[in-house]
């Protein structure tokens, strides 16, 4: 019984933690991609092509996000193992890799949104 | 078996798998110049014409609805027509055509690899700083090291000019006719019975294979032999030995399966280097396969071939490596306690 509770409140700790990384990280992208959005509506040939570039680099942020977070869940462990096979061993871990990972996706995420966000507002004027 | 839950686990980890890789390839592509209306029309065609081209693909909606729409095309596995290479071909028939000799090619540099290395990794553990150890670390650091775009064309020079053994491009003779089963020719000439076409597509194969497969033996063969150098140290292999039990079956029937752990990983990891490696491979040997298509694709603009190439190379690279996970639970049952 104590054991179920346990791990429970483990678990929400644990969700708690990674929302509050995440949304964190949003708002730091969503910050990011209206200033790239800005500069370039400024320097740029116009809304469009300035929407298409600064969405097309926050989904590049969040992709590679998410993919380093997937790929650091998936082969994280055997890759820490390989490492000490093959004497090639480093300060890398799984955990790490993963946060770091998550808080790239989660700045992607924010400035795609942002900048869609944004984008729509202009395109409306 | 391993536990369902833990295969659930791995099978979901491709939303996530799939999601960022089909991103990354949007970006890309979107970052990227040139205009894809402007590929299909073709040089000359006037801007009006382009312009119903770019209406026709939604290419003038703004880039978030074409990111939504192109995740739910994902979803369906559909990944629209090609845009050149295949002409308004769908992309997943043009994959289907192509995809057979890439994964046949994988394979054989995987066998290849597997069939080599393995042995070779424990010979060079077994008899550590010997000259079979010497010279078999040598090699697994130069086949490691040797890129394919210089490695085969040296092998076409001595296998197929010089030596004449095998034949310097292609899949088959022009003899024989591919029966087109599964698009496996090596698979469908056997299928069909026909024995000198398959000793035909095995020859055209051998070269491509062996090209392809030595990273994946010199990578093996060395992480075999460290780990192999790890198991012979346990307790349980001394008592093995203190108990009368022959060096030989000793080190088989029970360093083998322990030291192979590590090794199913590192199989699993490189399988991704093979299919990327096929693209060079395919280059080099002048075969019809993923990696030429991929190669033509993102030279002509062609979007919906990229990305659906791209999408199925991290589906396959995602499953062989679940295998690889459900190897584990075999390899050593204690994973499934």
């Amino acid at each position: 019984m104590t054991d179920t509770s346990d791990s429970t409140a483990a678990f929400r700790r644990y969700l708690r933690a990674s929302a509050r990384l995440l949304a964190g990280s949003a708002l730091v992208g969503g910050a990011l991609g209206t200033a790239v959005y800005l500069a370039l509506l400024v320097v740029g040939d116009g809304p469009r092509p300035a929407s298409t570039t600064a969405f097309a680099l926050g989904a590049l942020v969040f992709g590679f996000g998410t993919l380093g977070w997937s790929g650091s869940v998936f082969l994280g462990e055997s890759v820490e193992s390989a490492q000490r096979f093959l004497d090639t061993e480093s300060n890398w871990t799984e955990a790490g890799s993963r946060r770091a990972m998550a808080r790239l996706a989660g700045a992607g995420a924010g400035a795609m949104v942002a900048v869609a966000l944004l984008g729509s507002v202009v395109g409306a004027l | 078996m391993t536990s369902k839950r833990f295969i659930l686990k791995r099978l979901l980890l491709l939303v996530p798998v799939l999601l960022g890789v089909a991103t990354l390839v949007f970006a890309i592509l979107h970052l990227s110049p040139g205009n894809p209306a402007r590929v299909i029309a073709g040089a000359r065609a006037s801007e009006a014409f382009v312009q119903r081209i770019e209406n026709d693909l939604g290419l003038n909606d703004p880039i978030w609805i074409q990111y939504g729409r192109f995740l739910g095309d994902v979803v369906t596995f559909d990944f629209g027509r090609s845009y050149t290479v295949r002409q308004g071909t769908p992309v997943s028939t043009v994959l289907q055509t192509f995809f057979p000799t890439t994964l046949e090619l994988a394979l054989l540099g995987q066998l290849f690899g597997i069939l080599i290395g393995l042995p070779l990794g424990v010979l060079s553990a077994v008899k550590q700083d010997s000259l079979t150890d010497h010279f078999t670390r040598i090699g697994a650091l130069a086949g490691i090291s040797v890129p394919i775009f210089w490695s085969g064309p040296l092998l076409i020079m001595l296998f197929a000019v010089q030596l004449d053994l095998v034949p310097t491009s292609g899949r088959l003779g022009v003899a024989y006719d591919n029966p087109e089963i599964t698009g496996l020719i090596t698979v469908d000439t056997l299928l069909v019975g026909d024995i000198p076409a398959f000793v035909d597509a095995a020859q055209h194969l051998a070269l491509p294979a062996l090209v392809i497969g030595i990273y994946a033996t010199a990578l093996i063969s060395r992480m075999m032999r460290s780990s192999m150098l790890e198991v012979i140290r346990q307790d349980y292999m001394r008592t093995a030995r203190a108990k009368g039990q022959g060096a030989k079956i000793t080190v088989m029937k029970h360093g083998f399966r322990n030291a192979l752990i590590p090794v199913v990983t590192i199989i699993g990891i490189q399988f991704g280097s093979l299919l990327g490696g096929a693209v060079l491979t395919e280059t080099v040997f002048n075969i019809r396969g993923i990696g030429t298509l991929l190669v033509e694709a993102i030279q002509s603009g062609d979007y919906p071939v990229v990305q659906g190439t791209v999408l199925l190379f991290a589906l396959l690279f995602t499953l062989v490596n679940l295998g690889v996970d459900i190897t584990y639970s075999y390899l050593d049952p204690r994973i499934d306690q």
